[in-house]
């Protein structure tokens, strides 16, 4: 017994990468533009259908990251200037607007590839698995996913924390009207950083494709279990990305393997709300003053 | 709004003349009677089966936008788990129907409790799902049960000042992880299918019984939005910091509210698991609660009338558009969430409200509203209204 929990431990590693992976961009995207971006699930999943069709193109996950993260980031980038730009100033709706452009993405998907599934082999080097402890292995893949997980977070921090744009970034967070005032283009600095965030869903689709069957309901559920990771980590904070997503993702493997999946969902979901109810702004959230 | 009427007899009042909103305007009694007589009466002049089993679906679909419409349009609380409620109702209300149907229908293996159950290896009804065999009691689970969940949810978070996105996380969740739920335990529940083939009351009669419910409600919603419980709510959605500093409790008024839509949200699903005969998951679902936000948006949040209208001509386009677009129609949605967003803020009802009174010359009120509305949504991200307050420094 403790023996497969330890196992479900170590796996449930790479169900954290996922959650973090598929949360990054939704992190940047809602803590620092302030978009609650409901088409983020929709992203993903172009950003599987991308690599989809790299894969049917005779390309490997290897390249279809770069690919992934250009075409969904200028995707992000024609939603941005088509719908959220006017409407910065009201949270709560961007929320009803993503969602119709999420419903809207589905659709044409569908239109486009058709109902059925596609599925992404994962690349031949990452193939099979090695044996940590007892009979099960651990794929190479779910590896390349922590890595993955790990060198975009590192990505992250470098884009916010050292390079000027970051700068300008971290300055309009903090205060829009005297960023403004000292000639940073606020609007410019959303626009891109609804890219940015809106490439690195793509590159979670690309990355998620090879262990998911892609169909254009996929993305949904990835998009709400970000969420969850944001409102438990605190929004706006990538450590709060980080720390959501280790404590759902390991929770919910091992409460999943001990009762059953949809038990494992409630009880995770009965955490957050405890932990919420005495952290109401997440666990790297920042304190309010009233 | 302006001194108009007093111009014209030559005197000049000093102080804005204050008319108290009459509870119902004459044309609103005259045009909600006629559109009753119109529904009630379907029976009589209409033949089709089709027609009068959507009128009954509308009218359930219509109380379940007004719930929302409630807590979103009225206190700028905005659910996205209604459904869960909605669910919940109806979940109750097909079970019972489903046990008795059972009793006098035995199933293929002669067993005389629902079929589905026997599929999924019982043999005989659960112990704890005796008690609905008791039709009344059935219906009187599938009110209180709702309101007591969302009195737990209310306590859990308005208390503690979690609102805004966090609650429309929280309930989207809720309404996930219910449905998820249903389709694992379908033993209980009827899972993917849900619960199907129980007698259903599609007469005149129980369309009767939908559009007084649906009266009441309406009623009642108009009553509480006029009153002085209502004036709070309202203040409570345009500015909750101002609202508490005036002494109210905001979270109590909050939970109150958040405890009616979820009960009157029971009903319409109760409603309408008897009246169409068949439940299913994605009746509890999140697909299916931001539909009633999209019917609410696109009749008019804020106003009583909106959401009915909102639910008939959504849903009743659908049924109409969707057979022939296909999934063209799932587009026209989509665009319809960005429309109302973008262009038609206020939704039909606002939007012709502002229209006239624009032509009268009289208070924007939609205006004034919309601007506090709108640092009320600022607000609601604890946010600067310019942008997002400091990382590690609290906001002054």
């Amino acid at each position: 017994m403790l023996q497969s929990i330890i196992t479900q431990f170590l796996s449930g590693f790479s169900v954290v990468a996922i959650l973090v992976i598929a949360a990054l961009g939704l992190a940047i995207i809602f803590g620092v533009a302030g978009v609650i971006n409901m088409a983020h699930g929709e992203l993903i999943m172009v950003g599987a259908y991308t690599a989809a069709v790299v894969g049917k193109l005779g390309g490997n996950t290897f390249l279809a990251i770069p690919v992934a993260f250009i075409v969904v980031g200028l995707l992000g980038l024609i939603i941005e200037r088509g719908v959220i730009q006017w409407i910065y100033d009201r949270p709560l709706e961007t929320l009803l607007a993503t969602w119709g452009v999420g419903i809207i993405l589905q659709v044409v998907i569908k239109l486009i590839f058709g109902p059925e599934l596609y599925y992404v082999g994962a690349p031949k080097i990452l193939e099979g698995g090695f044996r940590v402890i007892g009979r099960l292995p651990f794929p190479w893949y779910r590896l390349f996913l922590i890595v993955m997980a790990l060198l975009l977070l590192l990505l992250v921090f470098y884009v916010i924390f050292k390079t000027d744009f970051g700068l300008k970034v971290r300055a309009v967070r903090r205060n829009r009207a005297i960023s403004g005032c000292l000639g940073i283009d606020t609007a410019r600095i959303d626009m891109t950083i609804f890219a940015f965030g809106s490439g690195l869903a793509g590159i979670a689709g690309a990355v998620l494709a090879p262990i998911k069957s892609v169909s254009t309901a996929m993305g949904f559920p990835y998009a709400v279990d970000s969420y969850m990771v944001l409102v438990l980590g605190g929004v706006g904070s990538l450590w709060g990305v980080l720390t959501g997503g280790a404590l759902i993702g390991e929770a919910e493997t091992i409460l999943s393997f001990i009762f059953n999946n949809v038990i494992g969902r409630l009880l995770v979901f009965l955490f957050i709300v405890i932990i919420i109810r005495i952290v109401p702004r997440g666990i790297f959230g920042y304190s309010e003053r009233r | 709004m302006k001194d108009a009427p007093a111009a014209k007899q030559g005197v000049q009042p000093r102080h804005r003349v204050y008319r108290a909103p009459t509870f119902m305007p004459l044309w609103a009694l005259i045009g909600g009677a006629a559109v009753i007589a119109v529904i009630g009466t379907y029976p009589y002049y209409g033949s089709n089966a089709y027609v009068l089993s959507l009128l009954g679906k509308f009218l359930c679909f219509a109380i379940f936008a007004l719930s929302i419409d409630l807590i979103w349009g009225f206190t700028g609380i905005l659910s996205l788990g209604q459904a869960v409620y909605f669910g919940i109702g109806a979940y109750f209300v097909a079970l019972s129907l489903k046990i008795n149907y059972a009793m006098t229908h035995p199933t293929r293996y002669g067993g005389n409790f629902p079929d589905f159950m026997e599929w999924n290896g019982l043999t005989e009804l659960p112990g704890f799902m005796t008690p609905l065999i008791s039709t009344p009691f059935a219906v009187l689970c599938a009110l209180v049960v709702p309101t007591l969940l969302a009195l737990l949810f209310g306590v859990i978070t308005f208390k503690r000042h979690i609102y805004g996105v966090y609650c429309a996380v929280i309930t989207l969740a809720q309404s996930l992880i219910l449905q998820d739920f249903i389709i694992e335990y379908q033993a209980y529940t009827g899972g993917f299918n849900g619960i199907t083939d129980y007698s259903n009351y599609a007469t005149p009669a129980f369309l009767w019984v939908i559009l007084a419910v649906v009266v009441v409600f309406f009623v009642a919603a108009r009553a509480l939005t006029h009153s002085r419980v209502g004036t709070v709510l309202k203040s409570i959605r345009d500015n909750d910091v101002r609202a508490e500093f005036m002494g109210y409790n905001v979270a109590n008024y909050r939970i109150f509210v958040f405890c009616a839509s979820a009960f009157m949200a029971a009903a319409a699903g109760a409603l309408y698991a008897a009246w169409v005969g068949i439940v299913s998951f994605l009746d509890a679902g999140p697909v299916f609660s931001i539909e009633g936000v999209i019917w609410t948006a696109v009749g008019g949040r804020g106003t009583i009338i909106g959401p009915f209208i909102g639910a008939f001509l959504v849903k009743g386009a659908e049924f109409f558009l969707s057979g022939v677009l296909a999934s063209w129609w799932q587009i026209i949605v989509g665009g319809l969430f960005i429309f109302v967003v973008l262009v038609m803020r206020d939704g039909i009802v606002g939007t012709i409200g502002n229209w006239l009174r624009k032509r009268k010359k009289g208070a924007t009120l939609h205006q004034i509203m919309e601007d506090s509305d709108q640092k009320a949504h600022d607000r609601q991200l604890d946010w600067q209204p310019g942008g997002p307050p400091p990382m590690d420094e609290p906001v002054r």
